[in-house]
């Protein structure tokens, strides 16, 4: 079943974490949590910073190399936008665990899965974001995330956002961009052969996606995206329902 | 790893004082269980069990493999309970804490040893070929009772599970996709639950079914109790504490019963209402490639 | 767009109209904002930015996440073990532990000081918290020498809620705006117990009966989980009282 709905996230969903989130899009399910700031261990205690140690558990399988490879690039981008000065000594710990992935119902794949590859990398992040502002984790900014593939065909190159996994499959390169909600860069893992011309279309198509809510900031007429009208959903409007949502439940009693 | 937190001398004998009185803390009686909540994913395979705040996954997969040297007409099955400190910030990774371990070991003897799934179902090639097929369960919430939610999510996660089609012919194995042939159900044999008991009082002479974290802190024993439906008991588990009646032993296993068949009810139910869910337009007699025999 | 009491996340703009201005106070802010010179005043949390147009004060309002030590919050908290003058108490799991004086107590000697075993509850107060170090409480009030109801907990039973459950327990006038009125209503319902409300979230029942003891902690975690309002509050009183007779 891979039919691309709508995201949805729902917040605060384990009773004893700190805070945790739970996010569906494209076939991936994600749940987080996050605990923090709590006691570091002695050989992870830093001066004058928090610790932040994130875990990405796979669905099938106890996790190999290619999630701890996933843990550096989540960890290097989550330290970007938590506060971690505000609790030096601590530990803030972050725990993803995927609950699905999209099936491909034509190809005979092994299936265990037991690596996960960066197309996963868009879910787990914008969970973990959702579980660090339901923790109340003090944070910098926001973000959110977008892959693009780069498809050749007859010879020309087309991008192709919110690839499904066939398309991902059949690519030349697959990019995954994040960007804050102040509209920095804030992660870039591209795999494949591709040129630098791609790559800057690459970046524009995603800097669309991720920053649609930029249409308020003065950009005068919207650029027309004419080949593929503007798909897919817009992630910081949803990850601002999703957050109202919760705030409202949590402040019913103002 | 930090430290669990213990309970609170105020808390322990409250507890206790509450229990005396037949009074337990969320208001249920001696032998109920919390509110069972159980769903399947959109795949084959995967479980989602809630037990009042506690919160288990069980996902499983299958490969083709080699089969053990000294076993070649058997698959090869097996369990996972890694805990993460998604469950508690005291589990660590790569760390196996007493509760791990002891919650894989009762996983193993009730569903593995017990013959719950015929592993020579699973052999493809004698020697040669076998399916592999593994459950991992992922706990996502830790607030007491394990065992039995984790039991609960790996059984229905196993006859929720479907592995794909194969074939024989002239020596040569052939795979089938799901977009090809419908997958297969397990070869299921029978459906063993655990019921856990607790144990307070200086003597062991109060006993509690489904105890929350908080009640599993101030306890003095427990008991595992692993059976079907039928009354078949798989395993007794009671790792040490405070010795406890035979009589009041037997008691407990009564219930355990009327439990594991209340259990194995609720399970036939969700997985009738899934297959209904699945087979809407009832394709699923024609996709079958069973034969009528 | 100026919406009163807007959601924020971090790192949003914010509107420079809700911020504001007094002639003679210097503007505040409270919890989840930060203050990025030269001008800037950032969110760092999600949740509804509210304006306090007497105190010139600015906040963002939020439940959630863990309780942080803040100076004057009164916290209830657990007796981990005892050094040589300190106790050493544990106020949220998997933290460092805070540090009580074997004096700070109201009348204590080191002949009659309070003995508290491991694991006993203190109902206490931070004297010092901050991010470098581990938070100090006390139990008597410096500026007067009295406890003013502070000291150790004994009996009872400690309940978990919420951090917005517990601000709200300890406002002045938790009924009209912290909109909890379960322990009233309780009350006035015949039930004896008294109570004391850690701004870790927790909180200490006490009663003769334990069955009472057993229906406050009900009634707080049902308010707290199920998020009641005032009406509904109400209503779960009945249905306890009456289960309970």
């Amino acid at each position: 079943m891979t039919t691309k709905r709508e995201p949805e996230a729902a917040l605060s969903v384990l009773p004893k974490s700190d805070g945790s989130a739970r996010y569906s899009y494209a076939g991936y399910t994600v749940t987080a949590s996050v605990n923090g700031p709590i006691e570091a261990q002695r050989r992870d205690e830093h001066a004058y910073e928090a610790h932040v140690d994130v875990i990405v558990r796979p669905a099938a399988g106890v996790g190999g190399t290619r999630e701890r490879h996933l843990e550096t690039i989540l960890q290097a981008s989550l330290i970007q936008l938590i506060l971690v000065k505000n609790f030096p000594r601590s530990l803030i710990q972050i725990v993803l665990q995927v609950e699905a992935s999209p099936e491909n119902d034509y190809v005979n794949t092994k299936l265990m899965q037991a690596s996960l590859n960066s197309a996963v990398i868009p879910a787990l992040l914008q969970t973990a974001v959702l579980a660090l502002l339901s923790a109340a984790i003090p944070m910098r900014a926001t973000a959110t995330s977008a892959i693009v593939a780069v498809m050749t065909q007859d010879g020309a190159s087309r991008l192709v956002a919110h690839p499904s996994p066939r398309e991902i499959e059949a690519a030349q390169s697959v990019h995954v961009l994040a960007f804050t909600s102040q509209d920095g860069l804030l992660l870039a893992e591209s795999e494949g052969d591709f040129t630098v011309k791609e790559w800057d279309d690459v970046y524009d198509t995603a800097k669309k996606i991720c920053c649609k809510s930029g249409a308020t900031k003065g950009e005068g007429i919207e650029m027309v995206l004419d080949e593929q009208e503007d798909s897919g959903p817009d992630m910081r409007q949803f990850l601002r329902s999703a957050l109202e949502t919760k705030v409202a439940a949590d402040l019913h009693w103002k | 790893m930090p430290r669990e937190a213990e309970p609170s001398l105020n808390e322990r004998q409250f507890v206790l004082k509450a229990l005396e009185e037949n009074l337990r803390l969320d208001g249920r009686t001696f032998d109920k269980y919390r509110a069972l909540a159980l769903t399947f994913g959109d795949e084959y395979g995967v479980a989602d069990v809630t037990l009042g705040r506690t919160r288990v996954l069980a996902k499983t997969s299958a490969e083709v493999t080699v089969p053990y040297a000294d076993r070649p007409l058997d698959g090869i099955f097996t369990i996972t309970t890694e805990l993460s400190p998604m469950a508690s910030p005291a589990f660590e990774i790569n760390r196996p804490t007493e509760t791990e371990i002891l919650l894989s070991r009762l996983l193993e003897k009730t569903v593995r040893r017990s013959g719950a799934m015929d592993t020579e179902s699973l052999c493809l090639v004698a020697g040669q070929k076998c399916w592999s097929v593994r459950v991992d369960v992922h706990v996502l919430s830790h607030d007491g009772n394990l065992t039995d939610a984790a039991c609960f999510a790996v059984v229905a996660a196993l006859r929720h599970f479907r592995k794909p089609d194969t074939s024989m012919e002239g020596g040569v194995l052939t795979v089938y996709t799901p977009a090809e042939r419908e997958p297969v159900p397990l070869s299921w044999l029978h459906s063993p639950f655990c019921i856990t008991w607790c144990f307070f009082g200086d003597e062991g002479q109060m006993a509690l079914l489904d105890a929350t974290w908080s009640e599993e802190q101030v306890r003095v024993g427990s008991c595992t109790i692993s059976l079907n439906r039928h009354g078949e008991i798989c395993q007794i588990a009671k790792l040490g504490g405070t010795p406890v009646e035979a009589v009041a032993l037997l008691q407990c296993t009564n219930v355990a019963l009327t439990k594991a068949k209340e259990f194995s009810t609720y399970l036939d139910k969700k997985l009738a209402e899934d297959a209904k869910r699945r087979d809407k337009d009832g394709l699923m007699a024609e996709l079958s490639a069973e034969n009528d025999r | 767009m100026a919406t009163e009491n807007p959601l924020v996340l971090p790192g949003d703009e914010i509107d420079p109209s809700l911020i504001p201005t007094h002639k003679t106070k210097p503007l505040r802010l409270g919890p989840g904002l930060r203050h990025v010179p030269p001008n800037q005043i950032l969110p760092t949390l999600a949740g509804h930015l509210i304006a306090d147009h007497r105190k010139n004060a600015l906040y963002v309002e939020y439940n959630g996440g863990r309780y942080i030590p803040s100076p004057s919050d009164l916290v209830i908290g657990q007796v981990t073990r005892s050094a040589a003058d300190l106790y050493y108490v544990n106020l949220t799991p998997y933290t460092p532990n805070a540090s009580l004086p074997h004096l700070a107590f109201e009348g204590a000697t080191k002949k009659t000081r309070p003995q508290l075993a491991n694991g006993a509850l203190v109902y206490a107060r931070i004297s010092l918290a901050n991010r470098h170090m581990d938070p100090e409480l006390e139990c008597v009030s410096t500026s007067t020498g009295k406890s003013e109801g502070l000291g150790p907990l004994t009996g009872g039973m400690v309940f978990d809620i919420s951090l917005g459950l517990a601000r709200r327990l300890l406002m002045a006038r938790s009924r009209d705006v912290g909109k909890v009125a379960v322990l009233e209503l309780l009350g006035a319902e015949g039930l004896a117990f008294e109570t004391a409300v850690g701004r870790n979230g927790k909180v200490w029942v006490n009663s003769e009966s334990v069955k009472t003891v057993v229906v406050v902690g009900r009634a707080l975690k049902e308010t707290d989980e199920k998020e009641l309002g005032v009406e509904q509050q109400k209503k779960l009183v009945q249905k306890l009282i009456k289960e309970m007779r």
